[in-house]
């Protein structure tokens, strides 16, 4: 989704400054000060103890829907619709209700919660690692180098990233598209994550990296003969550490968002796969009839993003002192 | 090939039938269409509607959920394209709303004539037509002609004429020229002349709206843009024309694709020409809306009518409030999951029989609306046409596969083991393709008929597309080797068995390279032999016993798991008196429905 | 300043032509639904399919399917015809605009409205409650996927279905031409949804930058003249911490206007976004290829205009 990305990501290294070893008081690390900063901050920490139960609910869910006895979340009954297939509301044996098909809308929900995170994680983890690398090499470089990644950057962030998504949907349906090396659901969402998503990073990484490598520690290395991947990966990498944490945690609740907004339009993960987004599609036909359907996975969605938003935030406020509340 | 009429399954609103509505042959009208296909009471089908009487004027508005696909009537072949086309269109023949068997001349002035050889049709056309401005003169027997030659211009793109009329003389390397076995010899009489012996299943075709007249000193310069803008600048024969402005133009003023249309009425058309009553002053149709939303909006609203097939939750809120609001309409097509009988698992007869005792068919028809709107289906052939009871009527076949509608596991034991599988549970290392529709209730059914695939072992990737999409590409594509189809369904054209069974089952007819309507690319030697003499026979006993017969070795072979047979669903405003067409799944008809 | 305005103009078309290249790629390489079997109906014969992907121009090369079609979109401003209703793509992206514009326009004003007032009020107010609860809510809303948004607000306020009946609901929409109340009305639920989210980064970005610029010395300055409070703030506070609300203005109505489909498709607006929508699932290439183009001309053009106005506003920026 890339509403709101404006706003989260500043072009260029905007706005806050890079945490640097030298700067600061010999007696604390920065990242034992940024650890005391982000738990001063309670919405955070809250966020995270949230996040770690996500985590915790997405790999134990066969667990968890079996400790609180609901069914599992592609058990159909068809006596759970009434006589016109209209699935029914909450009950103590099902506390968020059923869908169209007689199955568990909380053990769904529980069960979204995989490919949530997945997406969150994996999608970012490919972005951010794009991200971070070609960022590297243009600030670091410039020149041709930097001119053609920035401006393919600018290409991309051109696109319309839904509607490519819609098209690469219905273009990639049933046996893949690309040879196979783009296959419908998760893999088609991860593939335009990667492809599109990593120019947030790109730019904030570039830069940074641009002022970087005009400090004294890199004439310092590069006087004593250190090659240009070495001075890259080793001298100005791990300034980027902190930073690129943060935002790749901004980045999160993003692709969490255009995963469900895809599986909304019926283009990303497919049924039997719960999704959130999936779900929230599957229930427009009856919102109006089963407010249930409707409801907790848009809840589910809403408060994972929250979280991850807050956390973030967090972060950011603790890398960044300046801006904080 | 008799039959071109082919059903599309659900987008979001359900199911929406390709209404290539064929011809009224011979008398097997079905009189119990109120309870032999368990129709429940109180509820008004369109064999039951009063056809005089409705008060004149008014506008109604129609709320579609869905675009038209076409609206030329060269090309039309949708069942909320053919209502426009009925309304503003006079083809040569034509249906009344009542009836699915018996046609009525339209534009032609009396029942076709046919030489003995079947090799000749002659068609005297009516006198004193006209069309809308800008045109504005008498149609003739010239306007039909050119009607016909364009259906083979590939910038009109009609999608059935060679099935239906490429017989005629020259009509197979025909580019959109005059067509030498289509003539006009007199200023009212239109001559056709076959190479074969085909002249029924030609004429069959002429109640379809390619062949109402079409003017082409005024076409003429549309039909040569790719595609054809004729559709867009169309001129009217019909009681009412697509708004247009003074040049004729239709685009941009009474349709704006998907969004609205507007139907106003035609000067130029005279009652006294016409069996029809066209009651309204104007025909107002939205396009576009959530289904649940457009249903609350007709039932509770005012002048309004859906005609498109409204969502779950709205015919269950008609049956319980609004009774009398409801149509239902049998005999709408049928729904089964293909299982490839060419390629993959489901070749192994015994596989097939496992599945289909294994599948829910009362869930399935559940998701679809339950028992107010679906029939479990039991067998291939449909209710209302001769040779269903003889195969079995509701209940059909008896062999323990079919007895249990809601799946019995057991009997699926049993299979598996026959097929080879001791265990009961099918262990090959294959996962089964299954391409399905998305849309309500489309996805819903496909993951049923996917849990059931898991039930018995086997490994499946769903996929759900759209279903153009679906029946375009994947199913019935002889080369994607898709498994398993569980979202596919037919509509006949006429009451004739023939028209049911032989396209979707007919392996004789299956294209090497391209889409068939035979989802499961069923060709079983025995039966498509028995298919081609039944094909020949005469007399509507003689042909129901031969495709019953036909039908119990489909059912023998199980060569696709059935679960629905449709009572197509319709709703109206309370203040709106309805009337449904019979042959196109019960879409109500602008020319006989009036405002109360 | 000239030279720089040419230049941007100039990258805008190349992006553009980029973009282009890229959607048809997309849709005419990789392996989707053929539209001449789309079209040929459901009983096909190979010789019906043959004649539309000639008339189409689908059995040239695809390089030259590319050429052509690049020449007809960049020389002759022509998009093509649909492949379903034989319309003119331009004639109907041009019916569509009026409904995006009117949804995506009217949603930034009330956006940059309440989100710059809430956004003020709050850091006038560090800390309060009333902060507190607007930076929640804030938080909240920009969380929420506004499609689900969409939905929960019909559910509770439209007039047909919803629980309290104040809104008219979805399908309402008319143009503002025909009857412009009905239009205001119609539009009241879609331009909360659209608004909510992006209302509530702007109530933040503008908080906090008030709240930093309300530190700087200058404004002490203001202060130390006796200027009343209110008149610091707006006078000298909100007007420096307004520039980068502006640049950000422009991008995110470029990119609403590009992804307007999922609140079209909730609220039944028959915009840019419904079209493409209906047309990929119909596989009817030139609609989605115009509509993605022109999808990719509204980002490349707020960009632009940002640049300028960043420059014009920012006099540190050089024109480089």
């Amino acid at each position: 989704m890339s509403i709101g990305a404006a706003e989260i990501f500043p072009g260029g290294a905007g706005g806050f400054d890079v945490v640097e070893a030298s700067e600061e008081i010999a007696a604390r690390s920065p990242l034992q000060l940024f650890w005391r900063r982000l738990r001063s901050d309670r919405f955070a920490l809250v966020s995270l103890a949230f996040i770690v139960f996500l985590v915790v609910l997405a790999i134990a869910a066969p667990l968890v829907v079996k400790l609180l006895g609901l069914p599992g979340p592609s058990v159909e009954n068809a006596n759970l619709t009434d006589s016109f297939g209209s699935p029914l509301g909450p009950s103590s044996a099902h506390p968020f209700g059923v869908d169209q098909l007689g199955e568990d809308v909380m053990s769904r929900v529980i069960y979204g919660t995989r490919v949530s995170l997945e997406i969150g994680v994996v999608g970012t983890g490919i972005a951010t690692l794009i991200g971070v690398v070609t960022g590297v090499v243009a600030g670091f470089y410039r020149g041709w180098v930097d001119t053609l990644l920035s401006r393919l950057v600018d290409v991309m962030l051109s696109v319309p990233l839904l509607l490519l998504g819609l098209g690469l949907g219905a273009a990639c349906a049933v046996r893949g598209c690309l040879g196979g090396a783009i296959q419908p659901g998760l893999g088609e969402i991860l593939f335009l994550i990667a492809f599109a998503n990593w120019t947030y990073i790109f730019r904030i990484v570039r830069g940074l990296v641009l002022s970087l490598r005009e400090r004294e520690f890199v004439d310092a290395s590069r006087s004593l003969g250190a090659s240009d991947a070495r001075i890259m990966f080793r001298e100005i990498l791990p300034n980027l550490v902190a930073p690129v944490i943060v935002y790749a945690t901004l980045l999160i609740p993003l692709n969490i968002l255009l995963e469900a907004a895809l599986s909304f339009l019926g283009v990303g993960v497919r049924p039997p796969t719960a999704s959130w987004g999936q779900m929230i599609a599957a229930a427009t036909p009856i919102f109006n009839t089963a407010w249930w359907y409707m409801t907790f996975p848009g809840l589910a969605l809403l408060l994972t993003v929250l979280a991850f938003n807050l956390l973030g935030d967090g972060l950011q406020d603790a890398l960044n002192p300046r801006t904080a509340r | 090939m008799r039959s071109l009429r082919t059903i599309t399954v659900a987008t979001l609103a359900g199911i929406l039938a390709l209404a290539l509505a064929a011809c009224g042959s011979s008398g097997n009208s079905s009189s119990n269409a109120n309870n032999g296909a368990g129709v429940a009471q109180g509820i008004k089908t369109p064999k039951t509607e009063s056809l005089t009487g409705g008060k004149r004027g008014g506008t109604l508005t129609v709320l579609n959920h869905e675009d038209f696909e076409h609206i030329d009537p060269g090309a039309a072949y949708f069942t909320i394209d053919y209502e426009a086309m009925y309304a503003t269109q006079r083809s040569l023949f034509s249906y009344k709303p009542n009836t699915f068997s018996e046609t009525t001349p339209d534009l032609a002035a009396a029942p076709a004539q046919i030489s003995p050889d079947h090799k000749t049709i002659t068609i005297q056309i009516r006198h004193g037509v006209h069309f809308s401005p800008p045109v504005n003169r008498e149609v003739t027997a010239a306007d039909a002609e050119y009607a016909l030659d364009r259906a083979a211009n590939p910038n009109v793109a009609n999608p059935f004429y060679l099935g239906y009329v490429g017989a005629i003389e020259g009509m197979k390397t025909a580019k959109g020229g005059p067509v030498a076995g289509i003539k006009a010899t007199g200023r009212y009489t239109l001559v056709i002349k076959l190479t074969e012996p085909q002249a029924q299943i030609a004429l069959d075709s002429l109640v379809l709206p390619y062949s109402a007249p079409v003017p082409k000193e005024y076409a003429k310069k549309f039909d040569e843009s790719k595609p054809s803008e004729y559709g867009n600048h169309q001129v009217a024969t019909g009681p009412y024309m697509f708004k247009a402005d003074s040049s004729g133009k239709v685009l941009g003023v009474g349709y704006q694709p998907g969004k609205s249309a507007t139907l106003v009425r035609n000067p130029n058309w005279s009652a006294s020409t016409d069996y029809r009553p066209a009651y309204l002053d104007q025909i107002d149709i939205q396009i576009g809306g959530d289904p649940a939303v457009i249903g609350r909006q007709v039932l509770e609203g005012s002048h309004s009518v859906q005609n498109d097939t409204p969502a779950n939750s709205i015919v269950k809120l008609a049956y319980e409030k609004f009774r009398g609001q409801l149509q239902l309409t049998p005999g709408g097509g049928d729904h089964y999951v293909a299982l490839n009988n060419s390629s993959g698992p489901f070749t192994n007869v015994n596989l097939r029989k496992a599945y289909w005792a294994a599948l829910d068919r009362e869930a399935m028809n559940k998701a679809r609306g339950g028992s107010l709107v679906t029939n479990v289906m039991t067998h291939f052939n449909y209710p209302e046409i001769p040779g269903f009871e003889e195969a079995g009527g509701l209940t059909g076949p008896k062999v323990d596969y079919n007895e249990h509608p809601q799946g019995d596991l057991a009997v699926a034991e049993k299979y598996m083991k026959l097929a080879g599988y001791p265990s009961g549970k099918y262990t090959g290392s294959q996962t089964l393709q299954v391409v399905g529709s998305t849309g309500n209730p489309a996805a819903e059914d496909a993951q049923m008929a996917n849990e059931t695939l898991k039930k018995l072992g086997f490994k499946t990737k769903l996929n759900l597309v759209d279903q153009s999409v679906m029946y375009s590409k994947f199913c019935g594509v002889v080369t994607e080797k898709i498994d398993v189809c569980p979202n596919v369904g037919w509509v006949a054209d006429f009451g004739d068995p023939q028209a049911v069974l032989d396209v979707p089952f007919n392996g004789n007819l299956i294209a090497k390279n391209g889409t068939n309507s035979n989802w499961g690319l069923v060709n079983h030697p025995k039966i498509n032999a028995a298919m081609e003499a039944a094909s020949k026979l005469v007399g509507t006993a003689t042909r129901a016993r031969a495709w019953a017969k036909i039908d119990e070795e489909l059912v023998a072979e199980a060569v696709a798991a059935p679960y629905d047979w449709d009572k197509q669903p319709a709703i109206e405003s309370k203040d709106v008196s309805g009337v449904g067409q019979q042959w196109d799944i019960g879409d109500w008809d602008y020319t006989y429905t009036s405002l109360k | 300043m000239i030279r720089f305005v040419v230049r941007r103009v100039l990258w805008g078309v190349v992006l553009l032509v980029l973009v282009a290249a890229l959607t048809f790629v997309l849709f005419r390489v990789l392996p989707t639904a053929d539209p001449a079997k789309l079209l040929a109906g459901r009983q096909q014969n190979p010789k019906i399919i043959a004649e539309i992907r000639h008339n189409f121009g689908l059995d040239k090369p695809i390089l030259t399917q590319f050429w052509i079609y690049m020449k007809n979109i960049f020389l002759h401003f022509d998009l093509g015809f649909s492949y379903y209703s034989g319309a003119p793509v331009k004639s109907l992206i041009f019916d569509r605009i009026p409904a995006t514009l009117s949804l995506v326009l009217g949603g930034a004003v009330v956006w940059l409205v309440s989100g710059l007032s809430v956004g003020i009020v709050s850091a006038l107010r560090p800390r309060s409650r009333l902060d507190r609860f607007s930076m929640g809510t804030a938080l909240v809303l920009v969380s929420a996927p506004e499609y689900w948004l969409g939905l929960v607000a019909l559910y509770l306020f439209a007039t047909d279905i919803g629980q309290i009946q104040v809104f008219p609901g979805s399908g309402s929409y008319v143009p503002l031409t025909s009857e412009p109340g009905k239009w205001f009305t119609s539009l009241i639920l879609p331009w909360l949804v659209v608004a909510a989210g992006t209302a509530a980064i702007y109530a933040r970005l503008i908080r906090g930058s008030l709240i930093e610029t309300m530190g700087e010395d200058y404004i002490r300055t203001a202060r130390a003249k006796g200027l009343s409070e209110r008149r610091v703030v707006l006078r000298h506070g909100v007007r420096s911490a307004i520039n980068p609300i502006v640049t950000i203005l422009g991008i995110d109505i470029g990119v609403f206007l590009g992804s307007s489909v999922l609140v079209e498709t909730v609220f039944n607006i028959p915009g840019i976004g419904r079209l493409n929508y209906d047309a990929i699932t119909h596989s009817d290439f030139p609609i989605v290829q115009g509509t993605v183009v022109l999808a990719a001309l509204f980002i490349v053009v707020a960009n632009i205009f940002v640049d300028i106005a960043y420059a014009y506003l920012d006099p540190r920026v050089r024109y480089e």
